[in-house]
């Protein structure tokens, strides 16, 4: 299933989509990325990133209304589909599912 | 202000996906004012990376725009074009008129530049192919540049130089000054000739039709023969092949077997009927063996891949050891620049030829400029007929590349319908233009010629059409449609800029043409010292003769001689007579090893050698100042010498006639000195020069009276034909000869003052059409003006001042310009008119008129106009 697959930046990138709610928009979003994995990234990393995930269908955009801010440019908010849901849901549930499967033995 | 850097919006703008763009650049932006609280610079660069950050294919727009109607919209533009002439008659007059004239004097230029390019380049190994070229240094330090080298050089070349593949010496048909004759059974012709080494095919491309290239010249007594000869004698080539003829040149005549058959290529500058070995003419020219001699040409094939300043090194080195006691030196230069490149100052190569060749580039290229500026300011003009068009079409969607396309379309086609018309103009004016350049040039199917053609003719259209095609496609949709055009500072002056250049061209051309016209005039009007009118002259036949007293001094030769000029003398119509050697007008040979004072500063002076009959100096009219004449009545005259005024100056001598000078070890009395007078053509001062006496000089100059000339060359041609039966009276006029010295500069001349008439008349036409226009556009306010009592004068007036203005600022840039050219051209002439003011006065003068008829013109529409018709339709 190649168009269900989930780059590692995609994911949080998605993830983020998913926490922010109606609220996500490019530079909100960098810059949750950024204070959550204390990192920095380039902003086009981010556009990429909603590009392939908006193609893939994970994720649907609405424009805002118009401001003085920004030069006057529109806002395009990003929320997450049923589809992205369920990918994050399966990737989740892999992850446990694997993690659950750790012998418990003392790492330290 | 906090923007980010304008140059990195413009590019995101330009590459990024329409819909990708907003939110894009809306964040950058987002990010650029936060960061701008903190540092702006940084801000800035951020910016700046981000964006390029965003070059990348997820981002980049699709560049190609999908056109389906591409074949409508090309068949819509060229309706739209064709309706546009239709409705605008006199604009199309004026822009074909132009245009078409423009474009048929580039094909001209084209054509003659291209046959003047190709001339002597017919070699394939053309690169590596040198001519030997010799400059002396004179007495007085002046340097002169020849093409006479020493008669073995090239054999020396040949072994000395290993850089030299092949070293050919020649001598070429204009060396000698009377063709040789050929006799076959009864037929006898005249024909040029020329000496060349065996090895000459492999070096020249000449085409062998019959016999072998690689052997045919190594016989000493074998010749080859032009194809057009081999017709003429034997009716075929084949037949030729290894026939005997006699064939007599200079006092010689022997039997030659011909071995061979050649074909000489079109564009070259020497013609000649026969070939031979050089060796007969080494033999018979003993003294040019020796080092201080120079007269045969040297031609040096070098290897390929040579170091062509070396070899030159070399090859002068050589000759200053095998010869020290002149100062001589050699260089090489491209057999196939010679032609253009053929005037040498200081021992250097200074231009020639080509600086005609560029001079009608230039003024090909202005001419067209010309015409491509009407069509240029037409159309901006008339942007104003056709702003509701661009205005309905950029409503309806059309963007501005297409309409760019469409006004290209527009001058594109019109470019192509000149070119057209062009071409018939060419192909009727070509015969009349190869008479004026003395050429022979065809309109061939020659895929160079039509692949310059399509050049050419696409330039002149993007260029005429590119200024109104952003101009136009520019404009605002909704200002257009409301009818409201704002003219601009700056389309203003490119308006006006491009009429004044018009004028600066027209006017430098009207003074060029008067300067050049002037010179001629001056050149052949100047005092030469000498009457060269009323005079022919004609070479006697020498017939060969076995004793060898005969050509001696007072031999039967020149009792021949003597007697034929008597009778001469005698005859209707001949006021008198005279003989001499070489050219009055032309080649005189050099001449070194003169003694008059201890030392050899003398000797390396370099003087030219006349060699004339008892008669020469009378019949010419050229004034003695001091001493006399040779004369029949003193004995041993040919041990006296006469000498020019400059030659005395020179040589410093105090009294100089009775005087005894050496020349080549002989003594020489000197008996007359001569006024200096122009055996040469006024490009050189007059040089030093010796009059020998050579009483048996074969060159017969026969002065007639004016007012009977044709009785005299009746007279004249009668005794020819007398004394030579079966061959044919060829004579020429000094005058023509003198002419002939000055043919490019009356070509020149000519082809100038023509090109100097089209470069005005197309401006006029443009500058008609501009006036139209303002006068149609103005003619309401003309009415009014009219109404309330203007004058015609007034309004004229009006009118005219913004004419006015731009003629007077071009006149202020012109004059330098001119100036400096004139100046430039004229200083290749030794004797020369110089600039004077009434020469500017003149050509401003001219543009004025002409500015003020041609607005007159449109004047005379706007007065008989009756202003109440004018102002009543609204």
């Amino acid at each position: 299933m190649k168009e269900h697959s989930l780059g590692e930046f995609e994911e949080l990138v998605l993830l983020m989509v998913a926490a922010l709610h109606d609220q996500a928009y490019g530079v909100l979003i960098l810059e949750s990325l950024e204070e959550k994995l204390k990192k920095k990234f380039n902003i086009s990393a981010v556009h990429v990133a909603l590009k392939r995930l908006d193609d893939k269908g994970f994720v649907k955009s609405r424009y805002g209304g118009i401001t003085s801010d920004r030069g006057g440019r529109r806002k395009k908010y990003y929320v997450i589909t049923a589809l992205g849901k369920k990918v994050l849901d399966n990737q989740y549930s892999l992850r446990t599912s694997i993690y659950m499967q750790i012998p418990k033995i003392s790492f330290s | 202000m906090k923007l980010p850097p304008r140059y990195a919006l413009k590019f995101l703008r330009w590459f990024c996906r329409q819909d990708y763009l907003e939110e894009i650049e809306g964040n950058l932006i987002e990010i650029f004012e936060a960061e701008y609280e903190e540092s702006p610079p940084r801000a800035r660069a951020n910016f700046t990376r981000h964006v390029i950050r965003h070059f990348r294919p997820a981002f980049i727009r699709q560049f190609k725009t999908k056109n389906t109607n591409s074949i409508d919209m090309l068949r819509h533009n060229l309706v739209i074009t064709l309706r546009n002439y239709l409705k605008y008659k006199s604009t199309f007059f004026i822009n074909i008129a132009g245009l078409s004239t423009g474009l048929a004097t580039v094909f001209l230029v084209y054509l003659w530049v291209s046959d003047e390019w190709n001339v002597n380049r017919y070699n394939s190994k053309d690169d590596r192919l040198y001519q030997v070229m010799q400059n002396i240094t004179n007495g007085d330090g002046t340097i002169q540049t020849g093409a006479g080298t020493v008669g073995v050089l090239a054999e020396a070349l040949a072994i000395g130089i290993p850089e030299v593949e092949e070293a050919v010496a020649m001598v070429q048909p204009s060396w000698f000054n009377t063709p040789s004759r050929i006799v076959v059974g009864d037929k006898k012709l005249k024909v040029p000739f020329q000496f060349a080494t065996p090895n000459f095919f492999k070096v020249f491309d000449v085409e062998v039709i019959r016999g072998d290239r690689q052997t045919a010249l190594d016989k000493k007594y074998g010749v080859l023969v032009s194809e057009t000869l081999a017709q003429e004698l034997f009716n075929s080539s084949d037949a030729a092949i290894g026939k005997m003829v006699e064939w007599r040149w200079e006092e010689t005549s022997h039997a030659y077997e011909i071995t061979g058959v050649f074909r000489l290529p079109d564009n070259v500058t020497e013609h000649y009927d026969v070939l031979a070995n050089y060796e007969l003419f080494l033999e018979r020219k003993d003294w040019l063996r020796d080092w201080g001699s120079s007269d045969p040409n040297t031609f040096v094939l070098l290897k390929s891949g040579t170091d062509v300043a070396a070899a030159e090194r070399k090859i002068d080195e050589m000759i200053k050891k095998k010869d020290p006691h002149h100062e001589k030196a050699l260089f090489l230069q491209l057999y196939a620049d010679r032609y253009l490149y053929g005037h040498y100052e200081g021992g250097k190569v200074a231009g020639g030829r080509i600086e005609y060749v560029r001079l009608f580039i230039v003024i090909a290229i202005v001419i067209l400029s010309i015409a491509c500026i009407n069509f240029m300011n037409l159309s901006t003009a008339r942007a104003t007929r056709r702003l509701k068009e661009i205005g309905v079409k950029k409503a309806i969607g059309a963007r501005k590349g297409s309409l760019t396309v469409q006004f290209l379309t527009e001058s594109m086609a019109l470019s192509w319908l000149s070119a057209f018309v062009a071409l018939i103009l060419v192909w009727l004016l070509l015969p009349g233009f190869n008479t004026l350049t003395g050429k022979y040039i065809t309109l061939n199917i020659d895929p160079g010629l039509w692949l310059a053609v399509i050049a050419i003719v696409t330039l002149t259209g993007f260029v005429s059409g590119s200024y109104p095609a952003l101009y136009l496609s520019r404009f605002k949709t909704g200002e257009v449609l409301k009818g409201k055009l704002r003219t601009t500072f700056g389309e203003l002056i490119a308006r006006k800029g491009l009429v004044t250049f018009q004028y600066i061209m027209s006017f430098v051309l009207i003074v060029g043409v008067i300067v050049i016209y002037r010179q001629v005039n001056y050149v052949q009007a100047t005092k030469l010292g000498y009457n060269r009118e009323h005079i022919i002259h004609f070479d006697l036949e020498v017939e060969p003769n076995d004793d060898p007293q005969y050509f001696r001094p007072g031999g039967g030769w020149e009792l021949h001689v003597e007697s034929m000029m008597n009778e001469l003398r005698k005859a209707d119509g001949v006021t008198s007579v005279a003989n001499f050697y070489h050219d009055v007008t032309g080649d005189h040979g050099g001449l070194g090893g003169v003694n008059w004072e201890p030392g050899d500063r003398d000797e390396k002076m370099g003087f030219n050698n006349l060699e004339v009959g008892f008669d020469f100096i009378p019949t010419l009219g050229v004034e003695i100042v001091q001493g006399r004449n040779y004369s029949r009545e003193f004995a041993n005259e040919r041990a006296k010498i006469i000498l020019n005024e400059t030659a005395i100056k020179m040589m410093g001598l105090k009294d100089p006639v009775g005087y005894t000078i050496k020349v080549w070890g002989k003594d020489r009395e000197i008996i007359g000195v001569v006024k200096d007078f122009h055996y040469e053509s006024l490009y050189t001062q007059v040089k030093p020069c010796l009059i020998q006496l050579e009483s048996g000089a074969p060159k017969i100059m026969v002065k007639l009276d004016g007012t009977r000339m044709q009785e005299g060359i009746e007279a004249v041609r009668r005794i020819y034909e007398q004394r030579n039966a079966g061959l044919a009276f060829e004579y020429r006029f000094l005058d023509d000869d003198y002419n002939a010295l000055y043919a490019s500069e009356q070509k020149v001349s000519t082809l100038s003052q023509i090109f100097a008439g089209l470069a005005i008349l197309i401006s006029c036409l443009g500058l008609y059409g501009l006036t139209a226009f303002t006068v149609e556009r103005r003619m309401k306010e003309i009415c009014v003006r009219k109404v309330f009592g203007a004058s015609s004068v007034s309004i004229m007036r009006l009118l005219t001042s913004e004419f006015t203005w731009l003629v007077s600022l071009a006149m202020l840039i012109g004059v330098p310009v001119i100036w400096v050219l004139a100046t430039s051209w004229l200083n290749a002439f030794a004797y020369r008119t110089s600039l004077a003011w009434w020469y500017f006065v003149a050509g401003g003068a001219v543009i004025f008129l002409i500015t003020i008829v041609t607005v007159s013109l449109n004047m005379v529409k706007a007065a008989g106009v009756n202003p109440a018709v004018s102002l009543r339709s609204e």
